[in-house]
């Protein structure tokens, strides 16, 4: 609450708020670098799954999606902390929002995880750990982490829908 | 019929009421179209930086085209779907709207492109298929579509802050005032969620 209070008078979340125009265009951003990710997260998952490019490797898949991977990410990140500077009401009383941050917290150690793994132990990745049916659940269910992201990000506009677990201000 | 009594038709349809009186079935319907539109751009987003030269030069673009191809157009029908019911529950308002009607222009507009692509230079693909760049024509047509969709993106963001749906359900008043002190909540001045 105390944190909330604070944010809302820094200057930056007061020329937010002022400046109507600034809110949509960091969500317009926001959500371009959500398309990289996810599209990124779908390469990877594909070709772990065999299902789509089956001429490179795994690396060679990673290494080309991995870094916009990495780059979205951090303009995600940016362009999140401008949203919750700006609003931070709206978005740190949300359920949605917490929740989120607790799926973007997995789905990033799940990638980082994975990319150290893969770097480690490229031959036997490449070789046998690919073929596992582990490791193909595991590609699913992270491309369903990177949806349920997106999914409760909108939600944050809506967050009322939870009920009581939500604090957030009525939009 | 006048476009005035289909917008007002397509909104007083069940499916619109439906719809408007769910608490839950707006914002599922517009999570479904975010997630379709990110996968739209993403996609087709890889084949422009193929076409560019700027990403998976070594790859033929044939073969990107051929991964992407399918998810992008499932994707598609999935974002055209859910944007067709959420222009039903308030049809009037998004039909008056300009950045809807800004957006709508600016998807024929990606259309085309790719059709005069697809008849134009996408007829010689075998030519430059293995070359690291598309020929300048090509290159054209990929700029043209990311400043399209990007475009198409914002466009669409700002319909949800230059539209209001007052019919939409909305959980329980939660009294701000006395949760926090004055001056902190200007962005509940707005009606529609966004």
């Amino acid at each position: 609450m105390f944190v909330i209070e604070w944010l809302s008078q820094t200057p930056l979340s007061l020329a937010i708020q002022t400046n109507r125009w600034v809110v949509p265009t960091v969500q317009s951003i926001h959500i371009v670098a959500i398309g990289v990710v996810v599209a990124s997260v779908l390469m990877i998952d594909l070709r772990v799954l065999g299902w789509a490019g089956r001429d490179q490797t795994l690396a060679e898949t990673v290494a080309r999606f991995g870094p916009w991977l990495t780059w979205s990410l951090v303009v995600l990140l940016v362009t999140g902390i401008l949203m919750v500077v700006g609003e931070p009401a709206r978005e740190l009383l949300a359920f949605s929002f917490w929740l989120k941050m607790s799926l973007v917290a997995i789905g990033t150690v799940i990638a980082t995880a994975f990319r150290i793994a893969l770097r480690r132990h490229e031959r036997r990745w490449e070789e046998s750990i690919v073929d596992r049916r582990g490791t193909k659940s595991l590609a699913v269910a992270t491309l369903l982490i990177w949806i349920g992201i997106i999914i409760l990000g909108r939600l944050i506009a809506y967050d009322h829908i939870w009920g009581a677990w939500s604090m957030a201000p009525k939009a | 019929m006048d476009v005035t009594a289909l917008l007002a038709s397509l909104e007083s349809s069940g499916l619109a009421t439906r719809i408007r009186e769910s608490l839950y079935l707006f914002p599922l319907i517009e999570s479904a179209h975010v997630i379709g539109l990110t996968l739209v751009f993403g996609t087709i987003a890889i084949v422009d930086l193929r076409l560019l030269g700027v990403a998976s030069t070594r790859r033929p673009f044939s073969r990107i085209a051929a991964d992407t191809f399918k998810w992008t157009w499932a994707a598609f029908a999935l974002t055209v779907a859910t944007g067709l019911l959420m222009f039903i529950t308030n049809a009037d308002v998004y039909y008056a709207n300009w950045y809807f009607r800004g957006k709508m222009a600016m998807l024929a507009c990606a259309g085309l492109n790719v059709l005069i692509f697809e008849r134009t230079i996408g007829r010689s693909v075998q030519q430059w298929d293995r070359n690291p760049a598309a020929p300048p024509a090509g290159r054209t047509a990929a700029a043209l579509s990311l400043v399209i969709w990007i475009c198409v993106i914002f466009l669409g963001r700002w319909i949800g802050f230059t539209t209001t749906q007052t019919d939409l359900k909305s959980g329980p008043e939660i009294d701000i005032e006395g949760l926090f002190p004055a001056g902190l909540d200007d962005a509940s001045a707005s009606k529609t969620p966004r």
